[in-house]
């Protein structure tokens, strides 16, 4: 019950703290990614639907991609990730197609599409790339988030930390948590699927007998930082990015095991056109550059084989995520009302 | 030219869901190409303004001379909706814009309440002189637009790309905030306070955690705390301007950090 995986998997946590911010933030890919130099020229039209990114960063992506390939002409088309897809099922429909590719920040609004047959089949040697776990035959993660259980290293041994998220409902250890958040509720709407919803509004209430409110994840983290909780939930990137800032802050993350407390969310893209150019622009953003970049400058978790993520996380093959569909997260109505129900929203 | 506030409020609604259009197609009814050439507008607007003043004088005169139940108040809102002038100034200068609403509902709250006539006569001048402002204003954005210094109001699709103008547009956005409260579209400023964290602060919150996580953990808090529940508590536009207010410095801060960062930014390739 108590056995832990944190940070101790790479030996990572005690050094994080030491190591000057540029060697942090510094990553050797092993062997295996497939590099932009063997990737082919994009020659031709191709309108990408984005759903919004990282702060300009996935526009930094598409940037360098449009200028290592001039006679590529990309339209883009900018939008929350579910209006969207809701835009491309409802041209679809209409009998329009104005999308080529959907790149989307969350696998909700990818199942939106997938749903209704819209997504092209893809190569097998494009989701070949993918991580165990994470081939899909019509859409590709891009990268990924993990849920975490940051510390107060100070309040709280990590031994002392249920390495079962349901277990959390019966400690007596304060937690920091944000019922409001989109991602926390993608957590319990994971737990709900794997746990039934009875189990979940049980969680929910044993929970709130020891939680603290806070508006949003980077809250918790903080809060976590200051003392206030002992532990709480949130997107792994919170604490890194925090860490990054702030070398020797007193948190540090704890993971539990197959089940929603070590949830991987992530962004995917699919193709709603057939023919090469599609897929190989698909290509390019699961290349080792694009994978790398996306790692070091946005702490998001590589999915392809052979990019090591961010420092200051546990190898993948480390971690156990959930066996879940990733697209039926968006089944987010039940959720809320049970969350609505228990008074924690 | 008359617009009800439901078919108003599903334009917003609607523009927002889609969550890509620029933000100046969000006024009161239909923006058009007008707010574009405003030197060729001005001898309209200032004739609005005046015929405004008259407006809203007699308004006034008639609850002084003859008490409460001789006024219809739902005009002072139709007043200020058969005008052109007010998209002009929704769309150059939303500050402004909120203190005319502010005004204008003073008014309206001062006769329905039954107010003495100081006090209306207080918010009648407090409306003159946001109107007076206003023109001001649009006359000086009417000169910079004809020597191209000002941005083209967007009619299209159109969303901020970087991180500096993800920040202008989330202040741009809190303005509209103060606008749409001072409106008494409460529910339409919170909508708003609630999409343009989701819809924008949190594509840039990453990045700024690393550089000033207590000015992040200030603005989240600020986001789905402070301004949300100044309104619901119906606060007063005042009290949520200042709320607005201090959010701008903080932005400031946020604009300067973020793009000192992407200077530093390695290359994707």
């Amino acid at each position: 019950m108590h056995r832990r995986t944190f940070l101790q998997g790479l030996g990572a946590a005690a050094v994080f703290g030491s190591m000057p911010f540029a060697s942090r933030l510094s990553w050797a890919a092993s062997p295996g990614a497939v590099s932009v130099d063997s990737l082919p020229p994009l020659v031709g039209d191709l309108t990408l639907y984005l759903g919004r990114g990282e702060g300009g960063l996935y526009e930094n992506v598409l940037e360098a991609i449009q200028k290592r390939n001039p006679k590529l002409n990309l339209r883009i088309r900018r939008g929350g990730s579910a209006a969207l897809a809701n835009t491309i099922v409802a041209e679809a429909k209409a009998g329009v197609k104005r999308a080529d590719l959907f790149w989307a920040v969350d696998t909700g609004s990818v199942g939106l599409v997938t749903d209704q047959q819209l997504a092209k089949p893809l190569p097998s040697d494009l989701t070949g790339q993918l991580k165990s776990g994470f081939q899909y035959p019509g859409w590709t993660p891009v990268t990924g988030r993990v849920r975490t259980l940051p510390y107060n290293t100070e309040r709280v041994q990590p031994d002392a930390i249920p390495d079962d998220i349901m277990a959390l409902a019966d400690s007596d250890l304060a937690i920091g948590w944000a019922p409001a958040y989109a991602s926390f509720q993608s957590f319990v709407t994971a737990m709900r699927l794997l746990e039934g919803n009875k189990a979940t509004a049980n969680w929910l209430r044993g929970v709130n007998r020891n939680a603290k409110k806070y508006a949003g994840e980077l809250g918790v983290v903080m809060g976590v930082e200051r003392g206030e909780v002992d532990l709480g939930f949130a997107n792994h990137y919170y604490t890194l990015r925090l860490k990054s800032g702030k070398p020797d802050a007193n948190v540090d993350l704890a993971f539990t095991k197959n089940d929603a407390g070590c949830l991987v969310n992530a962004s995917g893209i699919l193709a709603l056109s057939d023919g090469d150019l599609p897929v190989n622009f698909m290509r390019y953003l699961l290349s080792r550059e694009v994978q790398s970049y996306l790692a070091t400058e946005a702490y998001e978790i590589p999915l392809v084989e052979g990019v090591a993520p961010p420092q200051g996380l546990p190898a993948m093959d480390t971690l156990s995520p959930p066996d879940i569909d990733l697209r039926k997260l968006a089944d987010l109505r039940p959720t809320l009302n049970i969350m609505r129900d228990v008074g924690v929203l | 030219m008359t617009f009800t506030k439901a078919p108003r409020y599903i334009a917003l609604a609607v523009a927002l869901a889609a969550g890509s259009m620029s933000l100046p197609a969000l006024a009161n009814g239909e923006i058009t190409d007008q707010v574009n050439h405003l030197s060729e507008h001005l001898g309209d607007y200032s004739q609005e303004v005046k015929w405004l003043e008259g407006k809203y004088g007699a308004v006034v005169d008639t609850y002084a001379n003859e008490g409460k139940g001789k006024v219809d108040t739902a005009q002072l809102i139709e007043f200020w909706e058969e005008v052109n002038f007010h998209s002009a100034i929704e769309t150059q200068y939303v500050p402004i814009y909120a203190s005319i609403w502010q005004a204008i509902y003073g008014i309206k709250q001062g006769i329905d309440g039954g107010a003495d006539i100081s006090v209306v006569r207080e918010q009648e001048q407090k409306l003159k002189e946001a109107l007076w402002q206003a023109l001001g204003a649009v006359k000086l954005a009417a000169q910079y637009q004809k020597q191209g210094l000002v941005d083209k109001v967007r009619t299209t699709e159109s969303e901020p790309t970087t991180a500096p103008e993800v920040v202008d547009d989330i202040k741009n956005r809190l303005h509209k905030v103060v606008a749409k409260y001072a409106e008494q579209l409460t529910e339409v400023a919170t909508t708003l306070v609630h999409d343009t964290y989701l819809q924008r602060f949190e594509g840039i919150e990453g990045a700024l955690i690393e550089h000033d996580a207590e000015l992040v953990e200030d603005l989240e808090k600020d986001f789905n705390v402070t301004l949300p529940q100044a309104i619901e508590k119906d606060a007063g536009v005042d009290a949520v301007r200042d709320i607005v207010e201090a959010m701008q410095t903080k932005l400031d801060r946020a604009k300067t950090l973020l793009a000192d960062a992407e200077k530093n930014r390695k290359d994707v390739f």
